[in-house]
């Protein structure tokens, strides 16, 4: 499946997935967007993962196991951070991560 | 070009294309769809990378479960939706961001950049011999995979921790975000009457902690 | 070859012949190899299409029979023409959207779901030979492709902007989110058993050939067999758990707002997945296209034919349940017996082995297959029968405390009622 696809070709869209990732979490207003940032890194993390098993070390299973853990914490995750956006925006009104600010002294 | 690099581009724009639409959408449902697409996309590219089993998961984990929690956040929280997508750091953000691509890219990319005296780029990664065809995958990786989790010399501890993980995170997520019973709302209410230091009678509301709400009523003494 | 063989692979030897055909006008290489898959794939989507049709004359026709009416009779012998009818009418409707709608949203919903409908059928083996592709992961495949058309239903509800399609779609993503767990655990006492999770292996498993007995699963797993069925109808949507179109609660839940060929496209989806349930059902518990004498295509059909009449069956019925019952099967019934079923499979599966080589690496004690078979259908069936008694008990006492209160309440009410006729009224 991969007759000329280089290595660095999944790198660089991984690169830039994570950073499309990155800005998603650095400037959204909205909290659960911002998850969603998130979410966007963790997959590129995971494609830079297995495209190097795939590569480098196809006989191994490192890099698929440590693809299976980045699954499992993506899913608690979400859990949690959703539970924690609904749980706030019943409280607050709001999900903007800027107006939580009641702990401020 | 080969049928594999269509694929690949094709799959790739579909991943950064959404990527790209959940970052921008003004729509945060719209955001979420855009969310799925490019779960899609990763899911293609598995495949490509022939981890079928990591396709179906990427398929059942992210677009099956995850994206519907997130539909389901953004639905919850409608009210909360903002007028305009971005907060007032987002220049900063891009930039932070095109520079953080940039420098992956020099030293991934296939061009040799001489910074200094330094040499970036064009690595030669050990074992990926450029031109070659990349060795293949052993029939028997799945069961492998398994065995791996089961085996404490290897990653058994890590599956337990994770196991451990899930767990707490689904008790904790049902513990945060239920729906809390009458008697509780009504203890809550008692708690904040007191924290006001008088007894206004019991709003006609939801309890709402933060500052202002709970000075309201003594803004009238 | 003998008549006999021919007839036992029909299919294959007319889709051979095409492709040879195709090879010979194109010559062989990549281009040939995608003309065939599309060929493939259109004969694959058009024969599910026209099941669909049969399948609505059919559940119309067996419904009213058992609800003592005649069903579709006008068009054409025993109504047959009815689904083509229902077509054309379908056709010249007008295609309405509604002002206030999501456009995109709206109008890509009932394609994804079609889409993702005909996906599962590209693993599915027919016949011998006959499978789309034999991929090592098929049931999970399947699983995870069927969990897509929870996104198509919230983007449907949400895209027609109408409260009936958005509280459709809520109680869609409960109930296909909640089944799915079922699902997927009582697939895995299968694939233990079968060490494999291609499909086309999971029935080679049932077959009669060299050391396979050739028992379907049913018999060595009825309580897997039982909660995946009742998983399968819950995950389609049909009666008794169709919550999600309620007509005399939700008017018809996340597709009010659709009309014409849309509309027909929800159904399409709906059937389809129906249709791939019973297959998945006949290949996981009842061994698929194996069977004697008749040609596998054909034990195919009979055995699905007959799955889906048990859907058929429990649609025209059951009532509809509640929404608190659906939850309370799912998560009180069906996950924990699923659970204890899985470890008790797991375990059984070690202890009893049917392969020498098995022994001899992992220990245990050599069983015949027969006797591995007897072996874990008691223990389903002691499983099944002990937790049903277990939580009969305990909703039994439950109940008799929830009576016990409101009786005392009916004594006190009484009483004052007493006073009120006696003596003068509390003012």
């Amino acid at each position: 499946m991969l007759n000329g696809i280089p290595l660095y070709w999944f790198l660089l869209v991984s690169a830039a997935l994570f950073c499309i990732g990155l800005y998603g979490v650095l400037a959204r207003k909205n909290a659960v967007a911002i998850l969603m940032g998130v979410e966007l890194m963790l997959n590129a993390v995971n494609i830079n993962l297995l495209a190097f098993w795939r590569y480098m070390a196809p006989g191994s299973t490192a890099g698929l196991a440590f693809a299976a853990f980045i699954f499992v914490v993506a899913a608690a995750e979400a859990a949690i951070g959703l539970a924690l956006m609904i749980s706030v925006y019943r409280n607050m009104r709001s999900v903007d991560p800027d107006k939580l600010d009641t702990m401020k002294l | 070009m080969t049928i594999s690099q269509i694929l690949f581009i094709v799959m790739s724009l579909v991943v950064l294309g959404g990527g790209v639409m959940v970052v921008a959408a003004r729509n945060l449902f719209h955001a979420a769809l855009f969310l799925i697409l490019s779960f899609f996309g990763v899911t293609g590219l598995y495949l490509l990378l022939d981890a079928s089993f990591f396709a179906a998961a990427q398929f059942l984990v992210y677009i099956g479960a995850i994206s519907i929690l997130v539909i389901f956040a953004v639905m919850l929280t409608r009210g909360a939706m903002a007028a305009q997508p971005a907060n007032s750091q987002w220049p900063a953000a891009l930039v932070v961001s095109a520079i953080l691509f940039a420098i992956i890219a020099v030293i991934v990319g296939p061009i040799a950049v001489t910074i200094g005296e330094r040499q970036f780029g064009d690595v030669s990664w050990p074992s990926v011999v450029e031109g070659q065809p990349v060795p293949a995958v052993p029939d028997d990786i799945l069961v492998r995979l398994g065995q791996s989790f089961v085996d404490f010399n290897q990653y058994a501890a890590l599956f337990l921790l994770a196991a451990v993980l899930i767990l707490v995170a689904m008790v904790g997520a049902i513990w945060v975000a239920r729906d809390r019973t009458p008697r509780e709302v009504i203890e809550e209410r008692a708690e904040l009457a007191e924290e006001s230091q008088d007894m206004a009678p019991p709003q006609h509301q939801l309890p709402v902690k933060n500052a202002e709400a709970v000075e309201a009523p003594t803004a009238g003494h | 070859m003998s008549v006999i063989d021919t007839i036992n692979n029909l299919i294959k030897i007319v889709g051979d012949a095409v492709a040879d055909l195709v090879v010979g006008i194109l010559g062989a290489g990549q281009i040939a190899d995608l003309v065939i898959m599309g060929l493939g794939a259109l004969v694959l989507c058009t024969a599910v299409a026209l099941t669909f049709m049969g399948m609505t004359w059919a559940e119309r026709k067996v419904v009213a029979r058992i609800q003592n009416r005649v069903g579709p009779n006008q068009a054409g012998p025993f109504g047959l023409l009815q689904p083509i009818a229902d077509g054309i009418k379908m056709f010249t409707k007008e295609d309405t959207t509604p002002a206030s709608a999501d456009r995109w949203v709206y109008n890509a919903a009932p394609l994804i779901i079609a889409t993702f409908a005909l996906l599962t059928f590209s693993v599915l083996p027919f016949a011998p030979g006959v499978v789309g592709a034999n991929i090592n992961i098929g049931v999970f495949f399947v699983i995870a492709v069927g969990s897509a058309s929870t996104v198509a239903i919230l983007m449907a509800g949400w895209g027609s902007n109408n409260k009936y399609s958005l509280l459709g779609a809520f109680r869609t993503v409960a109930q296909l989110v909640g089944y799915e767990v079922p699902m997927l655990l009582n697939v895995i006492p299968v694939i233990v058993l079968s060490g494999s999770m291609s499909l086309v292996d999971i029935v080679q498993r049932q077959t009669l050939a060299d050391g396979n007995p050739g028992i379907p699963f049913i018999v060595y797993l009825p309580l897997s067999a039982l909660a995946f069925f009742i998983a399968g109808v819950a995950e389609t949507g049909r009666s008794p758990f169709d919550l999600l179109e309620a007509e005399s609660e939700i008017v018809a839940g996340f597709h009010v707002e659709y009309s014409g060929m849309k509309f027909a496209l929800f159904m399409l989806g709906e059937y389809v997945n129906t249709l791939a349930v019973s297959i998945v059902f006949v290949i996981l518990f009842l061994g698929g296209y194996a069977g004697p004498i008749l040609p596998s295509y054909i034990w195919l059909l009979i055995k699905t034919a007959l799955v889906f009449f048990v859907f058929m069956w429990l649609r025209g019925t059951l009532p509809r349940v509640r929404v608190d019952q659906l939850m309370a099967l799912n998560w009180k019934v069906m996950v924990p017996l699923s659970v204890v079923n899985i470890i008790a499979v797991l375990i059984l599966a070690k202890v009893f082995v049917t392969s020498p080589g098995l022994q001899s690496a992992n220990g245990g004690i050599l069983v015949a297959p027969e006797a591995q078979a007897l072996i874990l259908f008691v223990a389903n069936i002691v499983i099944l029968l002990s937790g049903l008694s277990i939580m009969a008990r305990r909703a039994r006492v439950l109940r008799l405390a929830e009576e016990a209160q409101i009786e005392s309440r009916r004594a006190a009410n009484r009483a004052t009622a007493s006073n009120f006729i006696g003596g003068a009224p509390a003012k």
